[in-house]
């Protein structure tokens, strides 16, 4: 039997359209359009004009002024901060090729079944949980030259006591290590859900076919979850670059400067020195290196894509 | 107890405990103030808990020691709010937040106080605490928690016979409690014995914050060095003078006497190495005299001497003894908008009946208090503070002070890690304070010869004589 149309639909049906489709989507996107503008644009475009100015938010008595590029020049044109993209630089390479390492091996030995490797897995996961600033003070104390953990292992093993902490190049491997214990446990996490990801059938074939354990991680397993892996790179990559908490409590920047990252510099300038005017310069070519470094691997991954 | 019962005695709790939790003990009004967690925050909290006027409450909003303190106080400025009534802030930051006009003009208060007078405080605390320009007149700050760098040492390796005979035997001299550096640094040598895991000297050298520019400062002092000229903004001839060069670098060779790693040390590790009695003698606040006298802390709390820091003899003869000022001063948030109640809480608060149950843990700004025989005689250092007082001395008080301190922390940590010498770590700390100076607007006057020894033209303080200080 025909069910009778309710009203309503029939003289919607009947009505021409006052509102175009287009119009309706621009509708719907309009709020969250502005929200975006305003938490988004809106910052973006004060940071850009800061950045122009000579200004100091915590004493806006002394005025602002215009002087256009000059808080970029003036960053730039000095040696001690490119010191420090240099310093992060090596910092960041060496913390995500440990972390990707050991992470990748890690989630790897996690594919097996084994007793307990839920409870395991579980625990593995734990150190990201965790406030980063704490982090930092527990291995700042376990780095303790002279009753940290760390150098009683040191001088268990037989070797002299090691100044972790004190010494640039031991103080940016201390916080390698720190961090590298703190977020090995993402790449565990992106990596294992990449490897679960593969059918297994695809595994099996290979093994049918005599490929060895070795062949099939780095010709099966790698390539068909590097693209989950290289968004895990990514992630880990920008977080690495923007990494302070960690030096902030473990070593205070120091010795000197030398292990202050340009994101613990930017802190500084920003609210300590409150150099707002330069702060912000500096913000904008902080943000331009990530975008740079994510359209590189965004490049990455489209390829990737495109491949597959 | 059905369902809809539990649910409505679960929700009436939880309406209750936020209530609580925005207003204490039911108080209708609160007053909130920025510090740096610790012993004497939890006693100002203490203290308050017992305010007449039950519908006012002290809340603190406490954080961990160190530029976040800072910070804190100058986020919330920075944005004119008014998230805090009041803070303790670190003497030379007065500078900063007054000079920027952020806090309220503590004169006012004195002026509408029938209580709150400047007699109520030693000059040269209010001045320390609060004065802004120095030498105006003009106070932004109350001297609510006094403190000084002071010197501890293990009395029972001090008075151990044989230490005491080994010691003439190498020295020819008697061993007792230094005076100077130049006597402190012998007798750190001799209690140096790594095998046994006891060193002769604790000083902080850590990047954070002020930890190594307050130890050194204190070496500079009184060696005859200074950080500038006030007059010309000279820091070149002064921070890297001759006189400034023999302190720090004193300072630097002192960690030789100190565990590895201790160069990165700051005051936790300074207290944790003596309360474990790994150091004869160290460099220590006086903030913490109340937990390193407490037996339940330090083991060796009975043993342990307090006193007041030596001095040196500097290059042209003289005695001086000159250290770094600690403490805060209270100041008042121009934009809290509950400014008269808080002038009657500190009316209250500054009376001497609080003072004193605050000065049994950490010490008091109220002259009155300091001056009290029965104070003093409270514990085996406040006789000791009464007159560390005398020989305090502080950083630049310029509102630019956090960027001159900033770049002096890294230059002394790079003399400390080896990075530069001592000479060329202040030469370049020198050269970017007066960068600083020039970009802040201040007018460099250049004169034609700097001194050997600044302190002789700047504020001399030089003695022909030791001065001994009791060391009971």
């Amino acid at each position: 039997m025909r069910q009778a149309i309710p009203a309503s639909r029939a003289t919607a049906h009947a009505v021409p359209k006052a509102i175009s489709d287009r119009t309706i989507c621009g509708l719907f996107m309009a709020p969250a359009l502005a929200i975006l503008i305003l938490m988004v644009a809106y910052p973006f475009i004060s940071l850009l004009y800061y950045s122009t100015l000579n200004f100091s938010i915590l004493n806006p008595a002394k005025g602002s002024e215009f002087i256009g590029l000059e808080n970029y020049t003036r960053l730039l044109s000095r040696e001690s901060v490119w010191e420090r993209f240099v310093f992060t630089g090596q910092f960041v390479l060496a913390t995500v090729v440990v972390q990707f390492c050991v992470g990748v091996a890690v989630a790897y030995a996690f594919q097996r079944n084994f007793r307990g490797r839920d409870l395991l897995f579980t625990i593995a996961m734990l150190p990201m949980m965790l406030c980063p600033i704490v982090v930092g003070f527990l291995w700042r104390y376990m780095f303790n030259s002279e009753w940290g953990v760390v150098n009683y292992l040191v001088t268990l093993l037989g070797f002299v006591k090691i100044d972790w902490l004190g010494v640039p190049g031991n103080a940016l491997w201390a916080v390698v290590i720190a961090d590298a214990w703190m977020w090995t446990p993402f790449v565990i996490l992106l990596a294992t859900a990449a490897f679960r990801g593969i059918p297994t059938d695809i595994n099996e074939a290979a093994e049918i076919d005599g490929a060895s354990p070795f062949f099939r991680f780095t010709r099966v397993t790698l390539p068909m979850s590097m693209p989950i892996l290289l968004i895990a790179f990514l992630l880990r990559l920008i977080d690495a670059f923007k990494q302070s908490d960690l030096f902030f409590a473990m070593t205070g920047g120091g010795p000197g400067s030398d292990t202050e990252t340009v994101a613990f510099r930017l802190g500084k300038i920003a609210f300590s020195h409150f150099y707002t005017g330069q702060a912000s310069a500096f913000a904008v070519i902080m943000l331009v290196i990530i975008i740079g470094l994510s359209l590189i691997f965004v490049r990455l991954l489209t390829q990737q894509g495109r491949q597959d | 107890m059905t369902k809809k019962t539990w649910m409505g005695g679960a929700s009436a709790a939880v309406v209750l405990a936020m209530a609580g939790l925005s207003s204490p003990a039911g108080a209708a009004e609160t007053l909130t103030f920025i510090w740096h967690a610790g012993t004497c925050a939890d006693a100002v909290v203490n203290i308050a808990k017992d305010y007449p006027d039950k519908n006012v409450s002290i809340v603190p909003a406490l954080v961990p020691y160190g530029p976040e303190w800072h910070n804190k106080i100058a986020s919330e400025f920075a944005i004119k709010g008014d998230g805090f009534d009041f803070a303790m802030w670190d003497s030379q930051s007065t500078a900063e937040f007054a000079g920027g006009g952020h806090a309220y003009s503590i004169n006012k208060v004195f002026e509408e106080s029938d209580y709150l007078k400047p007699e109520l405080f030693d000059p040269a605390s209010l001045a320390r605490y609060g004065e802004y320009p120095d030498g105006s007149g003009q106070y932004w700050g109350l001297p609510i928690n006094q403190d000084a760098y002071g010197f501890m040492w293990r009395k029972d390796l001090f008075e151990d016979p044989e230490e005491q005979a080994a010691f003439k035997e190498k020295y020819g001299k008697d061993l007792k409690v230094p005076q100077t550096y130049q006597d402190a640094k012998e007798i750190a040598e001799f209690f140096t014995r790594p095998d046994e895991g006891l060193f002769g000297w604790g000083q902080m050298g850590g990047r954070e914050y002020d930890f190594a520019t307050t130890a050194s400062n204190s070496f500079m002092w009184s060696f005859g060095g200074e950080l500038y000229n006030p007059e010309t903004f000279e820091a070149k001839g002064y921070l890297n003078s001759p006189a400034s060069v023999d302190g720090v670098q004193f300072y630097v060779d002192m960690f030789e006497y100190g565990p590895p790693g201790s160069q990165n040390w700051g005051w936790d590790e300074v207290n944790a190495a003596f309360q474990q009695g790994k150091l004869a003698m160290a460099m220590q606040w006086y903030y913490f005299n109340g937990s390193n006298s407490d037996p339940k802390i330090n083991k060796f709390a009975e043993v342990t001497g307090f006193g007041n820091l030596p001095g040196a003899i500097g290059r042209d003869g003289k005695f001086r003894r000159q250290y770094s000022v600690g403490g805060q001063g209270m100041g008042i948030n121009t934009y809290s908008k509950k400014i008269p109640q808080l002038v009657k809480f500190m009316e209250w608060y500054f009376q001497p009946e609080q003072q004193k149950r605050y000065a049994a843990v950490c010490q008091t700004g109220l002259k009155s208090v300091l001056d009290d025989p029965e104070w003093q005689g409270l514990n085996s250092y406040n006789k000791h503070f009464a007159k560390a007082l005398e020989y305090t001395n502080d950083y630049w008080h310029l509102p630019e002070y956090n960027v001159l301190l900033d770049i002096l922390q890294e230059e002394v940590s790079n003399a400390i890690s080896g990075k530069k010498t001592v000479q060329e770590a202040l030469d370049d700390a020198a050269e970017r304070h007066e960068e600083t100076f020039e970009d802040a607007g201040y007018e460099i006057v250049r004169s034609d010869e700097t001194p050997e020894v600044p302190d002789t033209v700047i504020a001399p303080v030089g003695k022909d004589q030791v001065e001994e200080l009791p060391t009971d």
